[in-house]
Formats: structure tokens, C-alpha cells, sequence
């Protein structure tokens, strides 16, 4: 092919200026960020916006750091006993004193026997100014059982007393054993989730993925576990427990029916997750490409719905503490001297304590907020891990 | 004439009252004619209860209702507990006097006659005849198709059964070979041997007297396997579960089970008048309500009993204070007559051989006693009023001596662990001791939970063993499942209270000190190999044991009071010294509450079950209501 001979060649047609291929849409750098943005982060914008839900984990995170240093927290050990102190009302805070600031002090007690009704009665004397100490040696305790100590953030004053909420029918100081108990109460939804986490999350899947009669199976075995009534079966479980177990592997023990007896939910919920997203077809391109089953689940199964995992987690921890106090509280979970916050509750099952000691109630009040705060934060987080909306 | 109106006039007083007085109950029923009147109800010669007025108690009216909370139909028992009309019952000395029975005559404990109260009838107007007691003889105790398994052990001497005589209609005799010093205590037990039984209304459920097709028809209907199940079914007179079965109690159950409220009525032909001749009891009706024993308490307080001493402890007494005047009340302070309030119990019998060696060894014994802090027990949970010591007799009672209480019962960590050393248990790194066979001294005390005292109690024995090396853990189970237990040497150890009858005199059986029966916590087997002379559980092999079993012989056949008590002191020596079971605090005080219309409670008292039956030698069926 030949051009004529007075033909010239076009000019070129390609505009040789800068080349900018987001000249159209030119995003802002928020923009930019919006969309460049990880799954987590924005999550974790969502989940911002939610403030009961973040208040929430902010109080959680605060307790669950707490749990660290119960020992430093606590005015007095565990089991320190205060024979003079029997059933002592709280103790108020005041700054000052006849007009003049003296720091945070308490007034001691005085007690007299009423011989009438043999009532514990203890008044305030306002002679015993007992400022409180801060950052200083107390009651003697091993750290974590690794290495003793005697430094605590605040102390009663020398030979004076701090019970902020009383004390109970041995004279043991009702906060100290509120702080010590939530290494325990909280600690059991973490472990118990854990474990029910692992099998929902490998059952479920397994059930999910394959079908067939693996799946009948489990659904089948899984609507016999949830018919059954759950406090007769915690009993029954809880007393296989042996005695002569030590508290401390009593309380795995019951951490391990609490997460056996929990799974259920969760394995479901993962199960029909798994039976929408293997029809995907990035599922079939794996199947294609030769992914192993084990590959295929959790490589690209698992993270689709994670973060819904990861809520339905927060919002069963609730539960297994709610679970571990029942227990206890009947009288059939922890038992001391582990003290949980349902083993504290135990001890003031009876009509003295609500008619004459309501302080013996305190432990209630960590349970109900725990509850409530891993609810809303649950929620906050369901609500930012969804997708959808 | 006018002496016919004398006559007349000093009949009317005498008649009057007794004609007019009917207990309001009865009233319409005898006016209706369906009940004959009073003085034709009681036995010619009724038991006059002398009410003492110097002493504060009073003569009462009839009518009203008592009531009272109990936590299970088995507690029904109580009234039987509570009403105390026995054969020969105790006073409140715990003197034996005739009661149902006008007299007695006993030679050398060999020879025991009774004499009914002619004119006695049972609660449904069957005489109560010597009849009686030869079905309950020939019938029941010794017919072969009821297999008791032998004679209850109260009527055992040596060995040996008596010999039953029906004199007449109203005397009947027991003769025994050797003495058996242990009957007419039985009889006036809390819970009475039962030699007589109601014939006239149990021999149509008795195969040798009832029609073969009613009786067969009865047991369908009851769903029993033959008619001798039917027969103690139905002849259950200290359980108080069938409201057919004539009694001669102050009160009998009208209530069918199951049910949550029982009534019992008074028994229109009870045998006791007061000095005014009044027909006792007192109160019409007592009404148990069954309520859980957690909120007994609870409902004790707001005023839902008129008289309860059941399921209140020490703790609720402060509460209970507190509702006096709102709910128009009294609380009274009783002393526990048990020999210890709270006691451990090491078993001796275990199955456990390592515990089983350890135990047998009365340092080991010695040691755990010594290592307890009863003080500061007694501060804690009995606000000092109770009184620290042994397993023993009660101070105050006639055996007690002060070495008796204070045997190993001082606060001496270090002589227990000196003790501890000496017997050779080497402590390991975390400072627990370690028995010869290589476990560690956990040991396991096992308790009913029925008492939250005892749970109180264990979690500060818990914090004065450790300091021995000792590790207390706490297992608690039903209390049928741990007596079953503790018989079949399961158990190592166990708390409980001490003996039930805190204070006895010489006279009195030693035989809660002594290994004889299956249910002593602490040598089950013995006491099963002495109560079945032998042909069950374990030979006595301790020698401090074995010496108990002798002296127990020996008070047997005693026949002074001096040489009962010298065998006594004897008794309480070897405990002492033995500590065979480990005492913490005795005396121990028991709220009463008593509703303010209430009268004749005694505002101090004995709250024990032997002898003593509650409000039992209290004679509650002269406690009226205003």
C-alpha cells in the first residue's frame, strides 16, 4: 500500500501534556483514604462513632488491665481476715476534718456487741482520723504467685482499716475481694469463649463446607446440646468434677464446660455462612486453581466473615460469665478459696445479708456493669463489621 | 330439800366447768352428738399435768391454732417430737414418770410390768387395751412375714429378746434373762420404741387377720409390693403421713400428703387434764406449713410462725430481733444440747488405708484438735457466747468435769506440729505434709450442707490446718448419701454435731460414747459389728475402743448408781484423752421464736432431740393461745 504522492501524514494525534488519569475524579486526600482504607480501620471508624460501644470497651479494657495487678489494686489480700471487723459497714471517704483539709482519710470504728440483738454495731469516731496511704507497703502477697510484695496503691493507714464496702461474716475486706474476683469472672468468658470459638468455628465449618452427612450430624447433634435445659446439665457436668482437684484446675474445668456447652450457637451461625460463600465464585476459581479444602476454608471462607466472628464472640463472653455465676452462686462452680464474683454472691445468699449486710451485695453491681458493657460494645461492633450497612 | 340444793349446787361446780369447757373444736361435735362429751372421752384416771404458777407458767383457755414451719413432709415427725405423750416420758429433770401408762413396776431392770390407764382410748374412741401391744408383739415385731430384721436393740439384753405376758386387758409384762437397763429410757425416747400400735384399725392391712381379696385390693391401690409394705406403710405412727392411723398424741395430722400446709387437730380423747381438769391440749390445731429451710428464716421473721426453733440458727438471730415488734414476737435464746455443736469426725473405719493408719494414731488426733483457734471461732460466729472445748459431755451437766472440755482443745499450733513431726510427716516444698505413701495431706471432710454454721466453721479450721500442713477441702452431699458414705468407710473425714444428749446423768445410756451403732460418724463399722452382736461390719480392734465396748458392758449390768458413774467418768477419760472425735465449740444458743399470744414457752431451754424432744419434755400441749 502506497500513500499518494501529495499525501502528508496526519499529524500526531496524541496530545503529548502531562497524562493525569484521575483528572475526572479527583478525590480528596479523606476520599483517598476512605477508599484506600483497610477492612479494620473501617471498622474501627464505625465502630468510633457508636460511643456507648466505646465507652464500653474503654471501661473492659481498663478492667481487663486491672486484672494484671489485683494484688496492687487491692487494700488487703484475699484472705485477710480482720477478726475485730466482723460485718463492718463501708467505710466513707472524707477530706476534710473539722473544717480542715487532711487528704483522703477515713474515720475508724467503734464497736460494741448490742447485747439486745447481738448486733455488730460499729459507729464512726471521729477522733480516729486514718488518712489513707498511697503508694505504699501493706498487706504482704505473692505476685502472681511468682514473688512476694507488699506494695499496694493505697493502704489503710497504719493500724487503721479501709473497707470501702464493708466487710463480710469472717471480717474480709468486700472491695479487696471484688478486684481479686475479676481476675476469675472475667477471665472464665475469655477462656470459655475460646474454646467454643475453636469448635464453632471448626465444626461449623467442617459442617458447612462438606454438607453431606457430616453435616447432619452435627446440626442433629447440635439441636440435642441446645434442647437440653442448661443449668441441670451445668450441674451434672460441674459435679463430675472431682474434689480433690485443686480450685485452680476446678476453674478450667468449668471454663471447659462452659465453652463445650456453648459452641453450638456460633458453629451454626459459621455453618451457614459457609453455605452462602462457597457457591461464590472466588471459590470455584480456587477449587479450580487446586486450593486444598483446609486452604480454601480459612484462607478465604473465614476472612469473609470474621469480623462478625469477632461479635458474636464479645457478645458470648456476657454469657459465660453470667454462666460461671450461676453456677457458683448455686453452689456448684467455683468454690473457695477461689472467689469469683458468684462465689462472693453465695456467701450472701441469705436473708441477713440482704435485711442487715446489703453491703455483702456489691459484687452484683461489677457483674451487672460487665454485662452491659460487653453487650453494648458487642453491638458496636457487630454494627461496624457488617458490611452491609 | 335444801340439802338436794347443796347437793345440787356442789355437783353444778364440780360438773360445770367440765360441761361448759368443751375445747372449741369439739364443741358443735358433742352438742351435735357426734362426739360423746368430755369427761366420758377421758380415762377414768387421766394424768392431772400440775401446771406450777409459781414458776410463771399459767393455766390457759382452750382453742386457737399454733403455727409453724417445717421444710419437708418428713419433718412431720416433729409433732410426734413436739407432742411427747410416750409410755413413760420424761419431765423436764429428766426424771422418768408413767404417762399413757397409770404405773409401772420394773425389778432389777429384769422385770418390767405396765399398767394402762383404764377407759384409754385411741384419737378414734377404740379402746386402748393390752390387745394393743400383743399385735404389736406377736404381729409385727416377731410375725416372720414382716421381717424387721431382728429386735430393735433396746429390747435386746445380752443378746436376748424378752419374754412377752398379757396379764388382763390392761397389764401386760416384758421379762428379760439379764438387765436391760435401755427399755424404759426407749420408751420415753424422742423417738419412742414402739411397742404398742393401733390393732383395731391395722389388723384389716394384716394377712392373719384381714380378708385375702380387701387386702389384695388395698395393696393395688396403694401400689406397694405385698400387704407387709402396706402394713408399715400404713402403721407409720412417728411419721405421722397417714391421717387414718389412730393415735394417742395431743395432736393428730387431718391432711393427706402431699400437701404444703398440714393441719393437726386436737385428739378428742387425749389422756392429760391440768389441775382444773380441763382436757389438754391447750391449742386446737397446729398448722405446718412446708416451706424451703433457706426461707424459713425469712418467713420466721415477718411473722408467718407462732412457734419455731426448726431451721433458725445462730446468724438469723439479729434479723429476727429485728422483726419483734413488728410482727409482735418474742426471741428466746435456747442452749444446744448437743455434746458439741459443731465436731469433726475422723473415720476411723476408712477405707483409705493411709488415712485409715494416720487416724488409728492418737497423736495425729491430738494434733488436729490443738491446731484449731476455737476462740476466734467462737468470736466470729458465735459472737463469744458459746463455749470453746472438746466433744464431751455440756458444762453444766452433771458428768462434766473441767479437764473433760479443755483435753487438746487449747490453741497450740506448735505442739500440734511438733506432734505432726513426731509422727514422721515431712513437709514438702510448699509446705504441705506428706504422708508415708507419697500424697499429700489433702484431706476431705465431708459435710451435708444442711448448716451453714458448719461451712462457717471449716473455712476457719481450713486457715488453722494449713498452718499445719494440712490441706481441708469441703465436699458436701445429701444427707442419706453421706451417712451411706461415711458407713461404707468412703469417707475420711466428716462434721457433724456431737452426741445428742449433751447432758445425762449416770443413769443415762453412754452408749452414744460407745461404738454401737452404724451411723457413728466416726467408727461405722464397729458400731454396725456391736449393734449386729457381730454378724456384720468390723471387730473392734483399738484397744482405747475396745476398752469403751467393755465399760459399756459393765455399765449394762451395773446395778448402783455409783459404780454408772464411775464407769461414766471412765468413759469420758478415754474421749478426753483419746480425742476420738474433735470437738470446737459447745453450748452454742439457738433462737426460739414464740408469738407474743403465746404462753406457758419456757423463755429458757434445752434444744435438743434426746431426750429432751424440742418442746417435747417442755410439755408444748400446755401452751395455750390468747
Amino acid at each position: 500500500m502506497t500513500l499518494p504522492a501529495n499525501a502528508t501524514r496526519l499529524p500526531h494525534t496524541v496530545s503529548d501534556r502531562p497524562f493525569d488519569p484521575d483528572a475526572i475524579y479527583r478525590y480528596t486526600d479523606a476520599q483517598k483514604a476512605l477508599f484506600e482504607a483497610s477492612q479494620l480501620r473501617l471498622m474501627w471508624w464505625k465502630f468510633r462513632r457508636h460511643k456507648p460501644a466505646l465507652i464500653s470497651g474503654i471501661f473492659l479494657g481498663l478492667l481487663y488491665l486491672s486484672i494484671l495487678i489485683s494484688e496492687i489494686l487491692a487494700p488487703y489480700n484475699l484472705e485477710t481476715r480482720n477478726s475485730s471487723h466482723i460485718y463492718a459497714p463501708p467505710q466513707s471517704i472524707h477530706l476534710f476534718h473539722q473544717g480542715a483539709f487532711v487528704g483522703p482519710f477515713v474515720y475508724g470504728f467503734d464497736f460494741k456487741l448490742n447485747m439486745d440483738n447481738l448486733k455488730r454495731e460499729y459507729a464512726p469516731n471521729p477522733d480516729k482520723v486514718q488518712p489513707l496511704r498511697f503508694f505504699c507497703s501493706g498487706d504482704k502477697y505473692r505476685f502472681w504467685g511468682l514473688f512476694e510484695a507488699s506494695f499496694h496503691i493505697v493502704c489503710p493507714a497504719e493500724k487503721g482499716t479501709l473497707f470501702l464496702m464493708g466487710t463480710d461474716r469472717l471480717g474480709r475486706d468486700v472491695m479487696s475481694r471484688i478486684i481479686y474476683g475479676a481476675r476469675i469472672s472475667l477471665t472464665i468468658g475469655l477462656i470459655g469463649v475460646s474454646v467454643s470459638l475453636v469448635l464453632g468455628i471448626v465444626i461449623g465449618g467442617m459442617a458447612g463446607y462438606y454438607g453431606g452427612l457430616f453435616d447432619v450430624l452435627s446440626q442433629r447433634l447440635i439441636e440435642v446440646i441446645q434442647s437440653l435445659p442448661s443449668i441441670p446439665l451445668w450441674l451434672a457436668l460441674a459435679a463430675i468434677l472431682p474434689i480433690t482437684w485443686s480450685p485452680i484446675v476446678v476453674y478450667f474445668g468449668i471454663t471447659v464446660i462452659l465453652g463445650l456447652l456453648d459452641w453450638t450457637g456460633l458453629a451454626r451461625t459459621v455453618r451457614s455462612k459457609l453455605l452462602a460463600l462457597r457457591e461464590e465464585d472466588y471459590v470455584s476459581a480456587a477449587q479450580v486453581m487446586g486450593a486444598n479444602s483446609g486452604r480454601i476454608v480459612f484462607r478465604h471462607l473465614v476472612p469473609g466473615f470474621a469480623s462478625h466472628l469477632i461479635a458474636t464472640a464479645t457478645i458470648a463472653i456476657p454469657s459465660m460469665i453470667l454462666g460461671e455465676t450461676t453456677l457458683s452462686f448455686l453452689g456448684l462452680g467455683l468454690r473457695a478459696p477461689i472467689t469469683s464474683w458468684g462465689v462472693l454472691l453465695t456467701e450472701a445468699q441469705n436473708i441477713n445479708a440482704v435485711a442487715l449486710y446489703p453491703w455483702l451485695l456489691w459484687p452484683v453491681v461489677p457483674v451487672i456493669l460487665v454485662v452491659l458493657a460487653f453487650n453494648f460494645f458487642g453491638d458496636g461492633l457487630r454494627d461496624a463489621a457488617d458490611p452491609y450497612k | 330439800m335444801r340439802i338436794f340444793a347443796v347437793l345440787l349446787a356442789v355437783l353444778a361446780m364440780f360438773a360445770g366447768p367440765a360441761l361448759a369447757d368443751e375445747a372449741p373444736l369439739l364443741a358443735e361435735m358433742v352438742k351435735a352428738g357426734k362426739l360423746p362429751p368430755e369427761a366420758e372421752r377421758l380415762p377414768k384416771e387421766p394424768r392431772v399435768m400440775t401446771i406450777d404458777e409459781s414458776t410463771g407458767r399459767t393455766v390457759g383457755k382452750r382453742g386457737g391454732a399454733i403455727r409453724t414451719l417445717m421444710a419437708e413432709q418428713g419433718d412431720l415427725r416433729l409433732m410426734t417430737v413436739y407432742g411427747y405423750a410416750r409410755l413413760v416420758a420424761f419431765n423436764s429433770s429428766l426424771e422418768l414418770q408413767p404417762d399413757i401408762l397409770a404405773s409401772y413396776e420394773n425389778d432389777q431392770n429384769k422385770v418390767f410390768t405396765l399398767h394402762l390407764r383404764p377407759g384409754h382410748k385411741w384419737s378414734d374412741g377404740t379402746p386402748f387395751t393390752a390387745e394393743d401391744f400383743r399385735f404389736q408383739w406377736d404381729d409385727i415385731m416377731t410375725d416372720k412375714d414382716m421381717d424387721r430384721g431382728g429386735l430393735d436393740s433396746a429390747l435386746m439384753a445380752n443378746g436376748k429378746g424378752p419374754k412377752f405376758e398379757v396379764i388382763d386387758d390392761l397389764t401386760v409384762r416384758y421379762t428379760w434373762e439379764d438387765p436391760n437397763p435401755l427399755f424404759l429410757p426407749a420408751l420415753a425416747g424422742a423417738r419412742p420404741l414402739d411397742i404398742y400400735s393401733a390393732s383395731a384399725y391395722l389388723k384389716q392391712f394384716h394377712a392373719k387377720y384381714a380378708d385375702a381379696a380387701k387386702l389384695a385390693a388395698e395393696v393395688e391401690k396403694e401400689k406397694v409390693k405385698d400387704w407387709t409394705r402396706l402394713q408399715i406403710r400404713k402403721g407409720r405412727s412417728y411419721r405421722f403421713e397417714n391421717p387414718d392411723l389412730p393415735t394417742l398424741q395431743p395432736w393428730q395430722n387431718k391432711t393427706y400428703s402431699p400437701a404444703t400446709r398440714y393441719v393437726f387437730e386436737r385428739n378428742p380423747y387425749y389422756h392429760r387434764v391440768d389441775q382444773t381438769g380441763a382436757q389438754l391440749p391447750y391449742v386446737d390445731q397446729v398448722i405446718v406449713s412446708i416451706a424451703e429451710s433457706s426461707i424459713i428464716p425469712a418467713k420466721t421473721g415477718s411473722g408467718e410462725a407462732d412457734l419455731q426453733e426448726r431451721y433458725l440458727g445462730f446468724a438469723d438471730y439479729t434479723f429476727l430481733k429485728e422483726g419483734e415488734k413488728r410482727n409482735n414476737y418474742t426471741v428466746r435464746l435456747w442452749t444446744v444440747g448437743k455434746g458439741s455443736a459443731v465436731a469433726l469426725f475422723p473415720n476411723l473405719n476408712t477405707n483409705d488405708v493411709g488415712w485409715r493408719t494416720l487416724f488409728r494414731d492418737a497423736r495425729f488426733r491430738r494434733a488436729l484438735s490443738l491446731g484449731i483457734n476455737r476462740g476466734e471461732i467462737n468470736q466470729a460466729l458465735f459472737a463469744g457466747l458459746a463455749k470453746e472445748g472438746a466433744s464431751t459431755v455440756l458444762p453444766g451437766s452433771s458428768l462434766f468435769r473441767d479437764e473433760l472440755g479443755s483435753a487438746y482443745a487449747e490453741f497450740d499450733p506448735d505442739k500440734a506440729n511438733a506432734l505432726l513431726d513426731e509422727i514422721g510427716l515431712k513437709r514438702n516444698e510448699s509446705g504441705t505434709r506428706v504422708m508415708p505413701d507419697g500424697r499429700t495431706l489433702d484431706l476431705i471432710v465431708e459435710s451435708t450442707g444442711e448448716n451453714s454454721m458448719e461451712a462457717d466453721v471449716l473455712e476457719l479450721v481450713t486457715a488453722d490446718w494449713a498452718n499445719l500442713g494440712i490441706k481441708l477441702l469441703t465436699r458436701t452431699s445429701q444427707r442419706d448419701i453421706f451417712r451411706s458414705r461415711v458407713a461404707a468407710g468412703e469417707t475420711n473425714m466428716s462434721v457433724w454435731a456431737g452426741v445428742d444428749n449433751g447432758a445425762p446423768t449416770a443413769e443415762f445410756s453412754p452408749q452414744e460414747f460407745i461404738p454401737s451403732d452404724p451411723y457413728q460418724l466416726q467408727w461405722p463399722m464397729w458400731g454396725t459389728y456391736i449393734s449386729t452382736q457381730g454378724t456384720a461390719g468390723q471387730k473392734v480392734d483399738d484397744p482405747a475402743a475396745q476398752k469403751l465396748v467393755d465399760l459399756y458392758n459393765q455399765w449394762l449390768v451395773s446395778q448402783d448408781s455409783e459404780s454408772r458413774h464411775k464407769i461414766w467418768n471412765e468413759i469420758l477419760d478415754i474421749h478426753a484423752d483419746q480425742v476420738f472425735s474433735i470437738g470446737i465449740v459447745t453450748a452454742t444458743l439457738v433462737p426460739v421464736v414464740v408469738s407474743n399470744k403465746l404462753h406457758n414457752v419456757p423463755a429458757e431451754g434445752i434444744s435438743s432431740f434426746e431426750p429432751y424432744g424440742y418442746f417435747g419434755v417442755y410439755e408444748m400441749d400446755a401452751f395455750w393461745m390468747d
